[in-house]
């Protein structure tokens, strides 16, 4: 039997090749990168032009503009991420992987791509949503932290959701059905703690809280996803 | 590869009311290849899948056995190697790069693809989605040998390949069985194959 050492760096190196694996598909076909970028900016542009700095007062701002830019991530996301799953099985790389892929070390790898992912959509999205709106942010750190958090738990949900649905049919009807009791908490969290960071209030327990659906979603995945993925 | 062996016993999968296999059994030795053969539909890749461990069978029991422990099906799917018509390759990558990522997946050595590729004569740099149904046919081979497999899986292993190709893949299929492996060919019609097991016929 290998000592335990080996059999995690092999588990790394398996992970860490999905990741690199993912990327290196996405620089090439560009879709997902397309669909997130395109589906983000026009809704930006909408957003913008309906409640900019000239339709939407601070008052109303503050706790509109939160929710308005967690709706363009999270849909955003739903319209790229869960391509991840779905297009092993419609190109039959599936059968593959399948037979070659440790099941943890394989989702580990595919959530890591999801997750650099919804960070490179957050990076263009949230610097382009506060100047649209002139929305002031008083405690920018407490907003970063907030969207890598909210990031990941999408990024984490969204993998998951496309890995129980690549093999049904109606996939899109699923995935909302999926996604709703899900996602919900998460984006009530974020939503809550955008908000104390435009207004410059503390967290609160917000953010252990958000910490812990990110812990539980990815501790829930890890346990799921051989059951759904395997016959 | 001393302490191998596959017996299935008794297999039945239906999809939905039409029952593809019912009590289907066998058994592969070392060195031995089994051939399936069997009309279109009769279930053939259905068998091959059931003994991958990708497609559970609704009854009965597939006992593969390494260095005398029996491996369950997560363990079979990560053994066997596996030929066959629904096995597609990232279309983005080149064919290098496509076993590349599968050999860090497997654990295999990347030279180990890089002979196989040489011995199969197939260009490492065209990408996947370029490559001719013949030197798709060819990937398969190598991607199911990479990791020195003890049973090969193989469904209609000698499809769309040229007379150079086959000369080939049969002479990778009787290294391996000359080195102990074993195999299960699934053919709607008879094949060479050695040294066989009994045959199987299906439908």
């Amino acid at each position: 039997m290998p000592p335990p050492t080996s059999r995690s760096a092999d588990w790394l190196a398996e992970a860490g090749a999905v990741f690199v694996k993912e990327w290196r598909c996405e620089l090439r076909t560009r879709y997902a990168l397309n669909t997130l970028a395109l589906f983000a900016f026009t809704t930006l542009v909408v957003a913008s032009a309906g409640l900019g700095p000239l339709g939407a007062s601070a008052a109303v701002g503050t706790p509109v503009l939160p929710v308005l830019l967690w709706l363009i991530l999270l849909f955003a996301a739903a319209a790229g991420l869960p391509r991840s799953f779905v297009q092993e099985e419609e190109t039959h790389t599936a059968t593959a992987l399948r037979l070659a892929a440790t099941p943890s070390a394989l989702f580990c790898g595919k959530l890591a791509y999801g997750a650099t992912l919804m960070v490179a959509l957050e990076a263009l999205v949230a610097p382009l949503f506060l100047a649209m709106m002139q929305l002031d942010v008083a405690a920018p750190g407490l907003f970063v932290a907030t969207l890598l958090g909210g990031g990941y738990g999408l990024a984490a949900a969204n993998t998951l959701i496309a890995a129980m649905i690549a093999q049904a049919r109606g996939r899109s009807t699923l995935f909302a059905v999926l996604a709703f009791p899900v996602t919900l908490p998460l984006l009530l969290l974020v939503v809550e703690l955008t908000r104390n960071a435009v207004a410059g209030e503390p967290s609160g327990g917000a953010l252990t809280q958000l910490l812990l659906y990110d812990a539980t979603v990815t501790v829930a995945s890890l346990m799921l996803f051989p059951v759904v993925w395997n016959p | 590869m001393p302490g191998t062996s596959l017996r299935f016993t008794g297999l039945r999968r239906r999809f939905g009311r039409l029952a593809v296999l019912e009590g289907v059994s066998g058994a592969v030795a070392e060195g031995e290849a089994l051939l399936v053969t069997g009309p279109n539909g009769s279930g053939k890749s259905t068998l091959l899948r059931c003994l991958a461990g990708l497609l559970a069978p609704d009854a009965g029991t597939v006992e593969l056995t390494e260095e005398g422990r029996l491996l369950d099906p997560a363990g079979r799917r990560r053994s066997v190697g596996y030929v066959a018509p629904d096995l597609a390759f990232y279309e983005e990558l080149t064919a290098g790069e496509n076993l590349a990522f599968f050999s860090r997946l497997r654990g295999a050595p990347p030279a180990r693809g890089q002979d196989l590729l040489a011995r199969l004569g197939l260009p490492a740099e065209r990408q996947a989605g370029a490559l001719s149904s013949g030197m798709r046919q060819r990937l398969r081979w190598v991607w199911a040998l990479l990791h020195r497999p003890r049973l090969l899986l193989l469904d209609e292993p000698f499809q769309n390949l040229d007379a150079g190709g086959e000369a080939a893949a049969r002479a990778l299929l009787a290294e391996h069985l000359a080195a102990g492996g074993l195999a299960v060919v699934a053919n709607p019609s008879p094949l060479e194959l050695g040294r066989a097991a009994p045959n199987l016929a299906l439908g």
